[in-house]
């Protein structure tokens, strides 16, 4: 790796000292006078049309200031959602909201509103609403095919299969592609394993509920919420509010958690700006937990099946995949889309072929969770590879390497016939430095060892996700008090991109970090154009944004230095706060002082003068920073050798227990392919974090409807289950490795890897259990208790394998 | 009108110092009081706004009900609203009734250990997801179970003993207490009275709306653990899907007399698969008296399931309880 | 017969009709039901606020100030301390005790600041994340434990980690790893930052050793 001044160093991001005094402000922490509280009323239905409402009592009440109904919001289009709604298509679902002067009087308030409603059919399992006069949970369709609502019923397909948990694949479907031949493929092989497949939906569940807190001044909203991504929440909430967004500030410093469920804000935060707008007082819209539970947004789950051909060699000739997605009952998510992309990298094989939909459902909005499709992918094929390894007799790990891909290999849906293809793989290198670090073959060796009822399972899962985005601008201002001022659009979600991006210009100026200021969380505060903080892109963009802003930055210092000092900005060179001539270090100029010289020559030194390819945002905040010091300004124009892709392998050792179905997990380790580190701390975190997360989507956590009444059981985490700090290995710290290897194709060659982090922690558990239960494979996520021992019992299943929400 | 949650209604708040003074309060208020001891059952129902007492009485305050003594001539008096947190920590219930501290040490987390009470560990109300999201069931006052259709979400319900309610009591502490051969010490403004733990437990068959024998105008004052099987060979289970915080889906306590590799005397009690902790007789009867094997364990496990009921989503926990069972008499680490 | 319909037998049974025949005809007819009255118990009085046996005005003594503060009969702590005695450090992560975010000190032991009256602390020492700094800015070992191991991700459940790790360390300098984990397994951290968390923890463990 390169000689790096900060990158791959640890350090202490700027925003932990406010975090651990409890000054840092989260949206529920901010007050304004005369701040009033709204509630919403929830759906007590799965699928409703509203046919009165009668909010007289209420509005008699002392204290009740408004009530906000769908009728007043900015109407949207199918199949999205508006935040209140007539027709509630999910239990939970707000349909007014009720501002007073405190929560007490608004709960109160809320109770005397009678709404009469007028029950529709619903459904709650995707196979229910394909199932030939089955119900549909939209009243304009139950899926979306090129773009248009529709409504698709399976009638000539064998139902009977379906009921005893087999996945038929020649029901109409409404998305297809295909690689090379897949039948011939399936034709070919040595081994084919055909296994109908089940990964369940599940809530995002940050700590932080999606509360919003609104006020205006002047005319202008200001507007305070949980949202992942702070400048790119601004466009979508001025639109939800219905202003211009030069009207609208935005304040997001920290966010509590997201996972991809406010990646752009939520819908909902337009309520307390509306409701603010009608009463003319501050309002804050406190959203509980069981409203997050519903309103909260969850992962898609799906349905399917996956055949996959292997040659006696290990190498995968074809992969088959069909998949049914529980599309929630709003918008449509891509999730069995993103799966076969991402299993097309992994697996690379020589024919591949996806047939899928989505079904709406009266569940839970769905949207991107943490690998959206990847960990699916991972779940339902990693224990289909471990299975193909012990029948074809190969090492697990070597069957990983067997099929890797490598250099910029080929993934995902074909555009006229051709792939694209990925920036760099270094999957093969990751298994090897796994093998040897973790000693992969030690632990082997303890796969079946006995320990009273308990036996030792070992499983390995390799896993990818997008790790990348581009195009973005870095901005930055060198001011006179001699600090580097770098504005950052992204959010601070936790993960710590936000400051270790912004080294990246610091990197280019070899300049300590403390005298650098990251500006970020707040709109009037003059931020670029950046990407969402989600898709584990901020990474990848933004040390290049960052790094552009940087070297445009040092380009000038050594013009002023020029123009000062005499010769050429060639004869200069930057360092340590100063621009300084490299032949006589002593002669130069402090950064304080290139500002000041900056500042007087104007024009583009200063931000008068702008790069013509800037995003309109970015021109905006660098207009309103002109001539307050030196402005480093740039697009993000760096090479791009592909899609940006990271990889994980996770290696687990579970033990289970042969008489309780108890699951101890002793040890996770995981071995990654992320490109350059930045900071090992943070990328720690993401490993660790996210194979936890996936941990969850293997173990536990999930939720239950009854389908008759199409309402939700689970509401409480001790029915849903995120996992605890004794659930995951606690008793030795858990390992991790990065090879450190660049991307080639970007300057500083890092990748994100959040997301990719999930899949090998799910995925490895998953291969670990059914290790352990000798041919124990469930091809279904949650494994729990109830099922190892009806597994263990011989006991007949209690429900389909394919059955949703169970 | 709508349903909302998440947000306590209104209550007069008491908080009295002594308990004639906290029994005054309950005949003030009858049906109308809410008993508050550590409250993370109570703050549920009421945040929920399911359940709404006029008037709630915190015994916090009242010292003389959170005492734990030993008893002259052997065994413990443990006033209800003492912590979980002491009952764990006390050196007499670790050294003498370590069944007991284990079951405490296995309740929820350690914050609701610190704040919560034995007395409001065994007297809390079950964890069935419909009924305690008020869905309007026998229980509730209805007339329908609603975890007992053909599309319940059962899961974490009953195997044994259910009666119109398939829900299953949740406390940890109720099974070792039972196995402890414990008394129930409970107040009211009539007297004193005390209750066998194993009587202290209402099936539906018996109160569908009651968990425990306490009416309206009663205190769980304290609970008596006689001497007989201090020191003796202790075992506890809990079975659950999540390590902290989750209820037991079953769990097992036996205290058990061993000399010289035989079985002298015997008590299993098991919660999580019935209305009401069950005290497992027949499995007791099975081993008592004879050498401690692996075969006669299992004996032990295959008496308690007779009689067993599986709902659609449950059948798992039979065996469950079989081998849970087999391992109290076994011994050893849980 | 169908599960429905088995379903609608025994409850027409056991109620003299059936419910699912009643959403059935209520659909087919397009007649209108309460939105209280589909399965949950209507059961909801609203109640004008009831005089309290309770004072309205209490002194609390939080982080070694007494504060005077009106509260309501059903007021948790968490709530007055966030809303009334603008201590925001506090996050109310789930309100139901399952979660910690609200994690404060009572008198030095860990409790969950939603499910505590604010009635119930009265004469006792509550500790928040606010009272760890000392005046002159020194951060309290376990602070200065989160900043030196970059710990915590959004960390919205750290000011209830980092009150528990304070009582973890006063009680017990010398944990385990697994003791340390024991200790704070009442705390949820989405982020899933556990394996950090724990190392923050033994840090602050060895920096309260050394004093």
């Amino acid at each position: 790796m390169a000689d790096y001044k900060l990158i791959g160093k640890n350090y202490s991001t700027a925003d932990l000292v406010a975090k651990v005094t409890g000054r840092a402000k989260y949206a529920e922490d901010f007050r304004a006078d005369g701040m009033l509280f709204a509630k919403l009323l929830p759906s007590p239905m799965p699928h409703a049309r509203v046919r009165s409402i009668d909010t007289s009592a209420a509005e008699a009440m002392p204290g009740v200031e408004v009530i906000l109904t769908a009728d007043e919001l900015p109407p949207v289009d199918a199949p999205n959602e508006a935040g209140l709604t007539n027709e509630p298509v999910y239990e939970g679902e707000p349909i007014l909201a009720v501002a007073a002067v405190d929560e007490t009087t608004a709960a109160d308030a809320i109770e005397r509103i009678r709404v009469e409603l007028e029950p529709l059919p619903f459904a709650v399992d995707p196979l229910e609403s394909l199932r030939p006069g089955g119900p549909d949970a939209r009243l304009d369709g139950n899926t979306m095919a090129n773009s248009e609502l529709t409504t698709i019923k399976w009638n000539d397909v064998d139902w009977a299969a379906i009921d005893r948990g087999e996945m038929p694949t020649d029901g109409p479907i409404t998305d297809e592609w295909e690689v090379g031949d897949v039948e011939a493929g399936l034709a070919e092989a040595d081994l084919v394993l055909d296994e109908t497949v089940f990964h369940q939906s599940m809530g995002h569940q940050p700590l932080e509920t999606r509360t919003a807190m609104a006020y205006w001044q002047n005319g202008k909203c200001y507007l305070y919420v949980s949202t992942q991504s702070t400048l790119r929440t601004h466009g979508p909430a001025a639109r939800g509010i219905g202003i211009a967004p030069e009207d609208l500030v935005l304040v997001s410093e920290y966010c509590g958690g997201g996972f991809g469920s406010k990646i752009a804000g939520f819908v909902q935060m337009r309520l307390p700006a509306l409701l603010s707008q009608k009463a003319g007082k501050p309002v804050m819209m406190r959203i509980t937990r069981q409203e997050e539970h519903f309103i909260g947004r969850a992962r898609p789950g799906l349905q399917g099946r996956v055949k996959i051909g292997y040659r006696s060699d290990g190498r995968i000739t074809a992969m088959d995949m069909f998949f049914v997605q529980d599309g929630g009952p709003y918008g449509f998510s891509t999730d069995f889309m993103n799966a076969a992309d991402q299993a097309s990298l992994m697996y690379q094989p020589l024919s591949h072929r996806l047939r899928g939909l989505s079904v709406y459902t009266n569940t839970p909005p769905r949207s991107a969770q943490r690998a959206p499709g990847g960990l699916q992918a991972v779940s339902m094929i990693a224990p289909i590879m471990q299975k193909a390894a012990n029948q074809l007799g190969i090492d697990p790990l070597e069957l990983i390497r067997i099929n890797a891909p490598a250099g910029q290999a080929k993934l995902g849906r074909p555009t006229n016939g051709e792939q694209g293809n990925v920036s760099s793989a270094f999957v093969r290198e990751a298994a090897d430095i796994g093998e040897s670090t973790f000693d992969w073959q030690a632990m082997r060796a303890r796969s079946g060892r006995r320990n009273g009822s308990k036996v030792t399972g070992i499983g390995v899962a390799l896993s990818s996700f997008n790790a990348g985005a581009w195009g973005m601008d870095g901005l930055l201002t060198i001011r006179p008090d001699g600090k580097v001022y770098i504005h950052q659009g992204v959010g601070n979600l936790g993960t710590g991109s936000v400051f270790d991006t912004a080294r990246a210009a610091m990197e280019a100026l070899q300049t300590d970090w403390d005298q650098a200021e990251v500006i970020w969380g707040d709109t009037s505060k003059h931020l670029p154009w950046s990407t969402v903080q989600a898709g584990s892109t901020t990474t990848h963009a933004h040390t290049r944004a960052n790094l552009a802003a940087g070297e445009d930055a040092k380009r000038k210092l050594l013009e002023i230095a020029a123009g000062a000092l005499g010769g050429s900005p060639d004869d200069y060179d930057v360092a340590d706060g100063r621009v300084f001539r490299r032949d006589y270090p002593r002669q130069g100029l402090g950064f304080a002082q290139a500002a000041r010289r900056a500042i007087e020559l104007g024009g583009r030194f200063d931000g008068h003068e702008l790069p013509g390819d800037l995003n309109p945002v970015t021109v905006t905040a660098a207009t309103a920073l002109a001539g307050l010091g030196l402005m480093g300004v740039a697009r993000d124009n760096y090479p791009l050798g592909g899609r940006v892709i990271s990889h994980a392998i996770g290696f687990a050792e579970v033990e289970v227990d042969l008489e309780t179905g108890a699951v101890v997990l002793k040890d996770y380790r995981v071995s990654t392919d992320v490109g350059t580190v930045i900071n090992p701390r943070t990328l720690e975190a993401q490993l660790h974090g996210g194979a936890i997360q996936g941990f969850s989507a293997a173990l536990g956590q999930k939720w239950t409807y009854d389908r008759r009444w199409g309402l939700q059981v689970s509401k409480r985490f001790y029915s849903n289950r995120p996992p605890t700090m004794l659930d995951v290995p606690h008793e030795e710290p858990m390992q991790w490795v990065a090879q450190d290897k660049p991307d080639p194709f970007s300057p500083m060659g890092a990748k994100g890897i959040g997301e990719t982090a999930e899949g090998a922690g799910s995925g490895a558990v998953l291969c670990a259990i059914a290790d352990a239960l000798g041919e124990g494979y469930f091809n279904r996520t949650p494994v729990m208790t109830d099922m190892i021992l009806t597994r263990i019992e011989n006991l007949p299943p209690a429900f389909s394998n394919l059955a949703a929400h169970v | 009108m709508a349903v909302i949650r998440d947000m306590m209604p209104a209550f007069q708040l008491f908080q009295p110092t002594t308990t004639d003074e906290a029994l005054g309060l309950l005949d003030q208020y009858q049906e109308q009081a809410w008993v508050l001891a550590g409250g993370l059952d109570s703050f549920d129902w009421l945040k929920d706004r399911v359940k709404r007492p006029a008037a709630v009485v915190d015994l916090g305050g009242v010292e003389e009900l959170s005492a734990i003594r030993s008893a002259t001539g052997g065994g413990l008096t443990i006033g209800a609203m003492a912590k979980l947190r002491e009952v764990v920590r006390h050196p007499d219930v670790r050294s003498q009734y370590g069944l007991l501290a284990e079951a405490a040490g296995l309740v929820a987390s350690p914050q609701i250990r610190n704040q919560g009470t034995l007395g409001g560990n065994l007297a809390q109300d079950t964890r069935c997801w419909y009924y305690r999201d008020g869905w309007n069931c026998y229980r509730a006052g209805g007339t329908i179970c609603y975890a007992d259709t053909p599309t319940a979400m059962n899961r974490e319900h009953c195997i044994l003993g259910a009666s119109r309610c398939v829900a299953v009591n949740p406390s940890d502490t109720a099974p070792a207490l039972v196995a402890l051969d414990a008394e129930m010490d409970i107040r009211s403004s009539a007297g004193t009275r005390s209750v066998p733990a194993e009587q202290f437990f209402l099936g539906p068959d018996v109160d569908i709306m009651r968990m425990t024998v306490l009416e309206p105008n009663d205190l769980l004052a304290a609970i008596r653990v006689p001497g007989t099987w201090a020191g003796a060979r202790f075992y506890f289970e809990k079975s659950r899907d999540r390590q902290v915080w989750d209820f037991a889906l079953a769990s097992v306590a036996s205290a058990a007399r061993i000399t010289n590799g035989v079985i002298e005397d015997i008590r299993i009690a098991v919660n999580g698969v019935a209305p009401t902790p069950l005290r497992l007789r027949a499995a007791e009867d099975a081993v008592r008296g004879r050498q401690l094997t692996d075969e006669v364990a299992a004996q032990a496990g295959e008496a308690a399931t007779a009689g067993v009921r599986p709902l659609a989503h449950n059948g798992y926990k039979v065996a469950l309880l079989r081998n849970l069972v087999t391992r109290s008499v076994r011994g050893g680490e849980a | 017969m169908s599960d429905a319909e088995r379903l609608d037998q025994q409850q027409a049974d056991d109620q003299g009709y059936s419910r699912r025949s009643f959403i059935k005809g209520v659909i087919a007819t397009g007649a209108s039901v309460s939105a209280a009255s589909y399965v949950l118990k209507n059961g909801a009085v609203v109640r004008a606020q009831a005089p309290g046996a309770v004072e309205r005005l209490v002194t609390l003594s939080v982080n070694g100030l007494l504060r005077r503060v009106d509260v309501l009969p059903q007021e948790t702590l968490a709530t007055t301390l966030r809303y009334k005695l603008g201590l925001t450090g506090t996050k109310i992560g789930c309100d139901r005790s399952e979660c910690g975010a609200c994690t404060v000190l009572i008198d030095g032991v860990p409790h969950y600041g939603c499910s505590m009256l604010t009635h119930q602390v009265r004469g006792r020492a509550v500790q928040t994340i606010e009272g760890l700094e000392a005046a002159d800015g020194t951060l309290h070992p376990v602070q200065q434990a989160v900043v030196d191991e970059q710990g915590f991700q959004c960390a919205f459940c750290m000011p209830g980690f980092v009150m528990n790790m304070v009582a973890l360390v006063d009680e017990n300098p010398n944990p385990t790893r697994k003791e340390a984990a024991h200790f704070l397994s009442g705390n949820l951290c989405r982020c899933a930052d556990y394996n950090k968390i724990l190392n923050v923890a033994l840090r602050a463990a060895e920096y309260t050793r050394r004093g």
